[in-house]
């Protein structure tokens, strides 16, 4: 019987160590005196490499004995998704990037209105959570613009400054596909839905900035408004064979690559485009003009806030958190390196740019407005993963109209 | 020197510490249980805590409309009304549906074959069973990479066509058709030699009178397989089924890496949506809801397949 007793407690103690041991895990550990270990998620992008970032943090650490930053890698996720997760699982970093506030999460990031420094960051106001900023951004990133191959144009006798309307880019799309290139370049994942976005909300946001308020108020429809007449041009341009469907198969990279390598004729895409034809040594035979639309003529530029920051309020190190923040959205040097890796601008923090990049700035600089998708203006969560999976169907035979009637009822679904 | 007698007593008396059935008082009953709860209890305890719990929390979230950090709000059945309105949900349930059973049928009927074919002792049946094995020791995130590098638009495959003059690459990843087509077929070539290996283990318990009766019988290899050693395995083969439409109905990662759920949302399967979207949106509420609702089909489904191949095994005993 003793000896019963005895595995019994065995048993137990182990299951109690296990136990235990389970729940260290998740504890986490504390940093040695006199060394702050500042955690932070970010997104992980051709241009912003993991090796890039661990660059940029060392130069932090460098002048900051004492701090550490340590880089969390997201995986296959977003490091918005990561964030999520990992404040589901009540173990946040210290600092996220590329992370949107609104006003159901607003209370999960620390409130930096009263940082002076905040006042001065790239559309901290336009993103601002009932007038308090939660986030700051090192610049602003533009993405209605349409990269063109000089050679192809040059061979399909074709004038950039002449492609104003979406007539004259079909127009000009027929002329290139004659000379011989794809016209216009896409690629699978995300890439779709992206281009379909910077396309379209050039034109329905430009012509009525409060489009998104109203879909959310449900006072307008997909079906019912611009949206599907892109969608409809869209689904010509593939039927015409101005998209390849093949090119669904390839990765955003691949497709850039292709792009560069001078297989297609036009790219639609970000600003963050620049570095990589810069990387790529190509920038001197790529234009860049604005996305035409029917209407408006230079349209609003499409753009964000580039390389946010927040820092999560749950923090154990916060202030050492908003410093380090501070730091990278105000610090010269490190402003001007991260709006050079992903060809972002800002007014005042003038860096060496390639031709290609100082052709975007004048984009920019004619634009009549920055159209900033944030606030009331965000679209509901999973939107631009559904618009990607619609806009996708349209290269399998659907028509705009079904695509866009299936975007107000995934959309009205979600209400 | 013990004695031989002695030795013999010794063998068949019971241990001094055994517990001897309750005959006696009270007392000696409450030490039985109290040893018997002091064994299974460090059980019982890791099982609720580890499952139990887990279970009983995420049965609560998926009644509430958490967003993963906020105060939950009870919001009784709504998130699960919302799974069946979801179209995106709907369109999952499809995909899931095609791969859990096409996907099953490839790995147990090629394993199955694969198995019989493979079944004599010899080094080169070793060497191909061992093939068919290995990719199953490979981490299915890690295959989705390298079959979407032979499968892509530039991929081997296509590259290789292309230099034999096809001039447009054919649709495995980007085609939707093609892309389930793609993805149940690695799936099953990652997964069937699990099968493989079940089934060989199997077929070595099969009586070789049964056989030899077969042969003498004059049963052709077909029937011998289909009347005699298939029956033998049966229950092999239902452990295979459950196991396999099970793991298929959780079909993720493999996805995410072959074809990120795309094109157009054709190879989304309901844990990838589950994963890719709910959790990494803000809707905890609504993905613990679809978790659930996945738990409580992948339960039945292994019930169902079960009581089949019970009911099966009944009718023949009749």
């Amino acid at each position: 019987m003793r000896r019963l007793w005895r595995r019994a407690g065995v048993a137990a103690v182990a299951a109690t160590a296990v136990l235990a041991s389970t729940a260290a895990c998740g504890a986490g550990s504390d940093d040695p005196p006199g060394q702050t270990t500042l955690r932070i998620i970010v997104n992980i992008t051709p241009n912003l490499t993991q090796q890039y970032w661990n660059g940029l943090f060392a130069k932090y650490e460098k002048s900051h004995p004492g701090v550490k930053v340590k880089l969390e890698l997201t995986g296959t996720i977003s490091a918005s998704a990561k964030l999520n997760q990992d404040l589901a699982a009540g173990d946040p970093p210290d600092i996220a990037q590329q992370i949107t506030p609104t006003a159901e999460t607003a209370s999960l990031f620390a409130d930096l209105t009263g940082e002076a420094w905040t006042k001065k960051t790239p559309l901290a106001d336009q993103y601002a959570v009932d007038g308090k900023r939660y986030v700051v951004g090192v610049g602003e990133q533009i993405q209605s613009l349409v990269f063109y191959n000089k050679a192809a144009f040059a061979k399909a006798k074709l004038d950039p400054a002449q492609i104003r309307t979406l007539a004259q880019l079909t127009a000009a799309m027929g002329k290139l596909r004659s000379a011989g290139y794809v016209p216009l370049q896409t690629a699978g994942q995300w890439v779709p839905g992206a281009q379909f976005s910077l396309l379209a909300d050039s034109g329905v946001l430009t012509a009525d900035p409060d489009w998104t308020v109203k879909r959310k108020d449900r006072k307008v429809t997909f079906a019912g408004s611009g949206y599907q007449d892109y969608l409809t041009l869209y689904k010509k341009w593939i039927d015409a064979g101005y998209l390849q469907k093949s090119a669904l198969g390839l990765t955003y990279a691949d497709g850039q690559t292709a792009f560069l390598n001078g297989r297609s004729a036009m790219y639609m895409m970000g600003s963050f485009f620049v570095p990589a034809a810069d990387l790529a040594k190509k920038s001197d035979g790529i234009g860049v003009f604005t996305m035409p639309t029917d209407g408006a003529y230079p349209s609003g530029q499409f753009g964000n806030i580039a390389d946010p920051y927040v820092v999560v309020n749950a923090s154990r190190h916060k202030a050492a958190a908003i410093e380090f923040t501070r730091w990278l959205v105000t610090d010269p040097a490190a402003v001007k390196s991260q709006l050079a890796a992903d060809g972002n601008l800002r007014q005042g923090m003038p860096y060496p740019m390639s031709s290609l990049g100082t052709q975007v700035q004048k984009v920019l600089d004619a634009a009549p407005s920055v159209i900033v998708k944030a606030g009331a203006r965000q679209p509901i969560d999973g939107y631009s993963n559904e618009l990607n999976t619609d806009v996708q169907k349209l290269y399998s035979g659907a028509s705009g109209a079904t695509v866009a009637k299936g975007l107000d009822t995934w959309w009205n679904s979600q209400s | 020197m013990v004695e031989l007698a002695e030795l013999s007593d010794r063998r068949t008396a019971p241990a001094a510490d055994t517990p001897r059935p309750a005959v006696g008082g009270r007392s000696a009953r409450l030490r039985t249980a109290a040893v018997s709860l002091g064994m299974v209890g460090p059980a019982v305890a890791l099982y609720t805590v580890l499952t139990v719990v887990p279970v009983g929390v995420a049965i609560y979230l998926s009644l509430t409309d958490w967003n993963g950090f906020s105060t939950a709000v009870f919001v009784g059945f709504d998130n699960y009304r919302h799974l069946f309105a979801d179209p995106a949900s709907t369109r999952s349930w499809y995909v899931t549906a095609v791969i859990a059973v096409v996907g099953t049928v490839g790995m147990v009927g090629g394993g199955l074959a694969y198995a019989l074919l493979l079944k004599g002792r010899s080094r080169t049946n070793a060497f191909f069973r061992a093939l068919a094995y290995y990719p199953h020791v490979i981490s299915a995130l890690i295959l989705g990479y390298l079959w979407a590098a032979i499968l892509g638009t530039n991929g081997a495959v296509n590259s290789t066509l292309h230099r034999f003059g096809l001039s447009e690459p054919i649709g495995f990843l980007f085609d939707e058709k093609l892309a389930l087509v793609s993805v149940i077929w690695v799936i099953v070539w990652a997964g069937f030699g699990f099968n493989v290996v079940l089934f060989v283990a199997a077929l070595q318990t099969v009586p070789a009178e049964l056989l030899e009766a077969a042969a003498i019988d004059g049963a052709s290899t077909w029937q011998t397989n289909r009347r005699v050693v298939v029956p033998m395995i049966a229950p092999v083969v239902t452990v295979a089924t459950v196991l396999n439409l099970v793991g298929l109905v959780r079909a993720y990662d493999l996805i995410v890496s072959l074809t990120g759920g795309g094109p157009a949302g054709s190879t989304q399967t309901f844990s990838y949506l589950i994963l890719a979207r709910s959790f990494a949106g803000t809707k905890v509420g609504y993905a613990t809801a679809q978790a659930v609702f996945l738990m409580v089909v992948s339960a039945a489904l292994a019930l169902l397949v079960t009581a089949l191949r019970n009911r099966q095994d009944q009718a023949a005993a009749g």
